[in-house]
């Protein structure tokens, strides 16, 4: 499989069910850019070290395939009519990696520390400020959880699967030091937390008492099984030398590979190059209160004077697909109406700049070096822009500082990637809200953030795709920034490695075997 | 002499307290906080309040500062934020690794290239010469994130010589641990020979200019005498300086070797702790480095009267 | 063999070689060195594109001939700064000892201390990512290496007879300092200038690979090279000739500085 090889979600299980039959192998040996931050999940974390806490911990539910929600560790749940109380009746014969059966008690306690934990990435989903509020969890027995909210909330189950919250992962309470402190974590995932050497590698081993599901692999749920003993994670911060380990055999897979390089690789016999495209977002945002992009006109003229499918054919090496709408061109809601664009219009651009009283203002675009992709972005948007009478200027700030303009707001334009997003509406409350509440909030209008508001409390269903598409035809006449296409992750392993693809920006572990 | 490395070590403190002084309110003053990287592009004003808060980022900066500065005083530099870890130790650890690495680096390099510059500049305006400093040249010339890039290509692809990735110390299995250091290395004695090789070079020529060089010659010593005995004593003065600036400047971390080659050192820790702007790490290696510096310089300072006589070291 | 005359002319040569293309590149380049032609990336060398094009179609002779510009002036710039006040530092705490010593000696420590990205970050963010911001970094992060070979030599200068005579005679420190002791320290600082000059080509390479340099588009022979780093197998020529052009001027730079030395070097007059 080479070139322009885009793995679909279907595809998946059935490589994965392929692989299953194969002989287990001894090591997979796999990149990681920079070491993890910590090992509890949903705690001090990064992308990394949730792809690290997923392989390892797994929640009550989790995020399916298709971005639906699937029971894990239990089997089933009920919602009580008033879409308060949630029941989740646990699975049986579940264990820790140290041995101790999955209680109803033991999920409470877990559940619990995370919440109370002071630098719990998601406390802000739990505690009613932007989710509802977490006001009970109980264990009346054994194997069942009751968990109730303060009020209803539509996107509860959602919130608590996400990455980024370490999909609540349930550990048990020996994953703390005696002291009180986290030691490292004890899940219940196909694979054990083994060995962390702090800026060189982190060890992973099989759990040999994990039963897999049946099935196909279903995003982090479904058929989870470890066809390899050991996953040793080493961490390779430059990407020329993860490359060059990766020829000579020492990594087996690099989970994250730029675009360019990939285009290199792509050529070359021995190594499996896929992309896969995740519900992240790349975009230039504008600044709508700035004096000058704060004209629709003005804004509507930088959209038009953008040929957008190529910026993201050269921006992405040719790998990433040009999309108008923060919904998916994979999801459910990715209707006929999110089609539609702008569009490449540089002949309207002057009437477009007079009509707002362009007067040859400079544009600065922020951008940064650590993303080869914001860079493409800025350099190509600042020729096309410069070439429709727009004078564009490329300012390149160090991450952390671009991140620090983007979270109170003082950019012109920005290129920005926002990472991978559980559900469509999701991407959306990421961008809009009133600016006085969120400094980072792109689009703030009163008619966008009662749609998203009313969309996180609509379940799916038709009346969402109508708030969906509502929420497209607004972004389109009032181009608060410009959409460009859905970020995606393009990972390479050597050809003896089987069943290896990235999903929604992780890298799973299960279901990859090694056969030398 | 041991009143002179004392008032030496004693004059250092002011140096160790404006260093931290000065790292302490420039990272402050960067933009971008450790809070903002935490929460990525998932901005939530309330979670980013609550988490200042609780690494104390919401506090003037002066109080942090002299909170700081109590702990330090009191050997605790405190817990890095990214990782938790205690920083004293952390710090220690990896410049143990640097250290090893540099010291090797260093010492090779001054053996091949101070020689090598003498005799360039013995046989002056000569095809070795010229051959000498183009080549020293060239060497400067590449940075040594190609000629890492380069070295690993060679040694551990094509030839397949060598390992491409990971480190084991030479404490625990010294011959595995010196395969892991061959390429790093060899990246940073031919980046550090270049300037040795023309420093040296240089300095010998000027003192095979001086009077009793010629006196020497005049006397009847044959050239090797001439050299080892007048030469290179005197001559040696300038690349110490030089060498203790390398040095200095290497054991404060090679950032860009250790990333090449991925190596847990001190200046991957640095630049990591800039980037992530985890405050105590930096400052705590900043302040490790600064300690370094005045050593080092200490021990340059000390041995510079036995290259040249004429400085004291009062 | 002689070579000296060839240090002189190649030196010379070269030096003047890149003057000239800076120059040139300020008034005429083959083509728009900021024009982007996305149909034509990462073109091997050939007649159209005498070096070829980058990975976005641009072409690669006349980025070189813009950068030459640029870099030139990076490195000139960042090498008076550190020489000049290295010099002035250093010579006043080698021969002055006592207090001033220990004050530039604090800020010379001080100022080692730090790396050279922390110090570029600081600037940057506050000067704006601009070519002075990288100038004063690595000017900052190089004066120290300079203050203190020119300390060391002072040092040992101070105790020959010459500068002592001087000082018998009851000349003011500073004519001592200009007239003796400065032009007798000068043959290590022409070897530390001339070495940093292309140091400082690379350590504004390094700093673009660390995302930190002067920002793009503008190019510079050292962020072309750390940009060249991902296409280095696909496309060799995007970093070999960068990489060419910062060896040559370094090479021509070194060979002009030995004759410079040989020609002003006090104790060659009487030769």
């Amino acid at each position: 499989m080479r070139l322009g090889n885009r793995i679909g979600a279907s595809a998946l299980g059935i490589m994965a069910a392929l692989a299953a039959g194969g002989a287990t192998a001894q090591t997979l040996n796999v990149q990681l850019s920079s070491d993890i931050r910590s090992s509890r999940p949903g705690v001090n974390r990064d992308a990394l070290s949730d792809m690290v806490a997923l392989n390892v911990a797994e929640g009550l539910f989790a995020v399916g395939e298709r971005g639906d929600i699937v029971p894990m560790l239990a089997k089933s749940w009920t919602v009580s009519e008033d879409g308060t109380t949630y029941t989740f009746a646990l699975r049986e014969g579940r264990v820790f990696h140290n041995g101790a059966p999955v209680t109803a008690d033991l999920v409470k306690q877990s559940w619990e520390a995370m919440l109370a934990a002071p630098d719990f990435n998601c406390t802000g989903f739990f505690d009613g400020s932007r989710g509802s509020a977490v006001t009970g969890i109980e264990a009346p027995n054994a194997q069942t959880v009751v968990i109730t909210l303060a009020e209803p909330d539509a996107m509860f189950l959602k919130y608590a699967a996400q990455s980024q919250c370490g999909g609540m992962g349930v550990t048990h309470p020996d994953s703390f030091a005696e002291d009180g402190t986290w030691d490292h974590p004890i899940g219940t995932g196909p694979f054990v937390f083994a060995d962390w050497r702090r800026g060189q590698n982190v060890t992973l081993e099989k759990f040999s008492d994990y039963q897999p599901l049946a099935g196909e692999i279903d995003g982090f749920a479904g058929h989870k099984e470890a066809l390899v003993e050991t996953v040793n994670l080493v961490v390779t911060p430059d990407r020329a030398t993860a490359v060059a380990a990766l020829r000579s055999g020492d990594l087996d897979v690099v989970p994250y590979l730029s675009t360019a390089e990939s285009a290199e690789l792509q050529e070359e016999d021995g190594f499996v190059v896929k992309s896969a495209p995740h519900g992240g977002m790349i975009t230039l945002l504008m600044q709508t209160e700035d004096p000058v992009l704060s004209s629709t006109e003005m804004r509507m003229a930088v959209a038009k004077a953008l040929d957008v499918a190529q910026l993201v054919d050269v921006a992405t090496n040719g790998l990433g697909t040009p999309n108008a709408s923060l919904v998916p061109i994979s999801s459910l809601y990715h209707s006929a109406v999110h089609d539609r664009g702008v569009g490449y219009a540089p002949g309207e651009v002057p009437a477009m700049l007079e009509a707002a009283g362009y007067d040859g203002q400079e544009l600065v675009i922020q951008t940064n070096r650590r993303n080869p992709i914001n860079e493409n972005v800025a350099v190509l948007a600042q020729a096309m822009l410069q070439m429709a009478g727009i004078n564009a200027r490329i300012e390149v700030l160090e991450w952390a500082t671009q991140l620090d303009r983007f979270r109170s707001g003082s950019f012109q334009m920005s290129a920005f990637n926002y990472s991978n997003r559980a559900d469509p509406v999701l991407a959306y409350s990421a961008v809009v809200d009133s600016k006085e509440d969120r400094g980072s909030s792109i689009w703030d209008d009163p008619r966008a953030i009662e749609l998203v508001d009313e969309t996180l409390q609509t379940p799916d269903g038709e009346a969402r795709q109508a708030l969906f598409d509502e929420l497209h035809e607004l972004y389109l006449e009032q181009m608060p920034f410009v959409m460009l296409a859905n970020n995606l992750t393009v990972s390479v392993n050597a050809d003896y490695v089987q069943g290896y693809s990235t999903w929604n920006g992780f890298a799973r572990l299960w279901g990859v075997s090694v056969e030398k | 002499m041991t009143r002179f490395v004392l008032s030496r070590l004693v004059s250092a403190i002011p140096t160790l307290f404006l260093v931290s002084l000065a790292v302490f309110t420039l990272i402050r003053l960067i933009p971008g906080d450790p809070v903002s990287l935490m929460l990525g592009d998932n901005v939530d004003d309330a979670a980013y309040a609550a988490m200042s808060h609780e690494l104390g980022l919401d506090r003037p900066i002066a109080v942090q500062f002299l909170m700081w500065l109590q702990g330090a005083f009191q050997g605790d530099l405190g817990r890095s934020i990214t990782t938790g870890e205690a920083v004293l130790p952390l710090v220690l650890q990896r410049f143990a690794i640097t250290a090893q690495l540099v010291l090797v680096a260093v010492a090779l390099a001054t053996v091949l290239a101070v020689p090598l510059g003498m005799l360039a500049a013995w046989r002056q305006n000569s095809a070795f010469d010229l051959g000498v400093v183009v080549g020293a040249t060239a060497l400067m010339s590449i940075p040594t994130f190609w000629m890492g890039l380069m070295l690993l290509l060679l040694f551990g692809l094509n030839l397949g010589w060598l390992p491409v990735l990971g480190y084991v110390s030479p404490f625990d299995d010294f011959g595995a641990g010196a395969l892991y250091l061959v390429m790093p290395v060899a990246a940073l004695v031919l980046h550090e020979c270049g300037i040795l090789v023309r420093m040296s070079r240089a300095s010998t020529l000027d003192v095979l200019r001086l009077d009793y060089v010629t006196h020497a010659r005049a006397k009847g010593l044959t050239e090797g005498q001439v050299l080892r005995r007048h030469v290179f004593r005197n001559a040696f003065g300038p690349t110490w300086t030089l060498l203790g600036l390398i040095l200095g400047n290497l054991l404060g971390g090679v950032a860009v070797v250790e990333t090449v080659f991925t190596i847990p050192g001190l200046g991957r820790l640095i630049v990591e702790s800039i980037y992530g702007r985890d405050y105590p790490v930096l400052q705590g290696c900043l302040l490790f480095v600064a300690f370094t510096y005045v050593v080092v310089n200490l021990i340059v300072d000390l041995c510079y009267p036995l290259f040249d006589p004429r400085v004291k070291t009062t | 063999m002689n070579l000296g005359r060839t240090n002189k002319y190649l030196g010379g040569l070269l030096i003047a070689f890149f003057l000239l293309s800076a120059l040139l590149g300020w008034l005429w380049t083959p083509y728009d060195p900021l024009a982007l032609d996305l149909r034509a990336r990462l073109q091997a060398p050939g007649a159209a594109h005498w070096l070829g094009t980058d990975e976005y179609g641009r072409d690669v002779l006349s980025r070189l001939m813009a950068a030459a510009r640029t870099s030139v002036t990076i490195s000139a710039l960042t090498v008076s700064f550190a020489v000049t006040f290295g010099i002035v530092l250093g010579a006043l705490s080698g021969y002055a000892r006592g207090w001033i010593d220990r004050a530039v000696m604090l800020l010379t420590d001080t100022l080692l201390a730090f790396p050279s990205i922390l110090l570029a970050l600081a600037l940057l963010s506050i000067l704006g990512a601009n070519i002075w911001g990288v100038i004063l970094a690595l000017g900052l992060a190089y004066m120290p290496t300079v203050t203190r070979v020119v300390r060391g030599a002072v040092m040992s200068l101070r105790e020959q007879e010459f500068i002592e005579a001087s000082r018998l005679m009851g000349h003011p420190v500073g004519y001592t300092l200009r007239a003796h002791v400065i032009p007798n320290c000068l043959a290590p600082v022409i070897v530390i200038a001339t070495s940093m000059f292309g140091s400082v080509l690379l350590t504004e390479s390094a700093l673009s690979f660390l995302g930190l340099g002067v920002p793009p588009p503008a190019p510079t022979w050292g962020n072309m090279l750390a940009g060249a780093r991902p296409y280095m197998s696909q496309a060799s020529w995007l970093g070999i000739f960068p990489g060419l052009c910062i060896a040559l001027t370094l090479l021509g730079i070194n060979l002009f500085g030995d004759y410079v030395r040989d020609r002003f070097d006090p104790r060659m007059k009487g030769l």
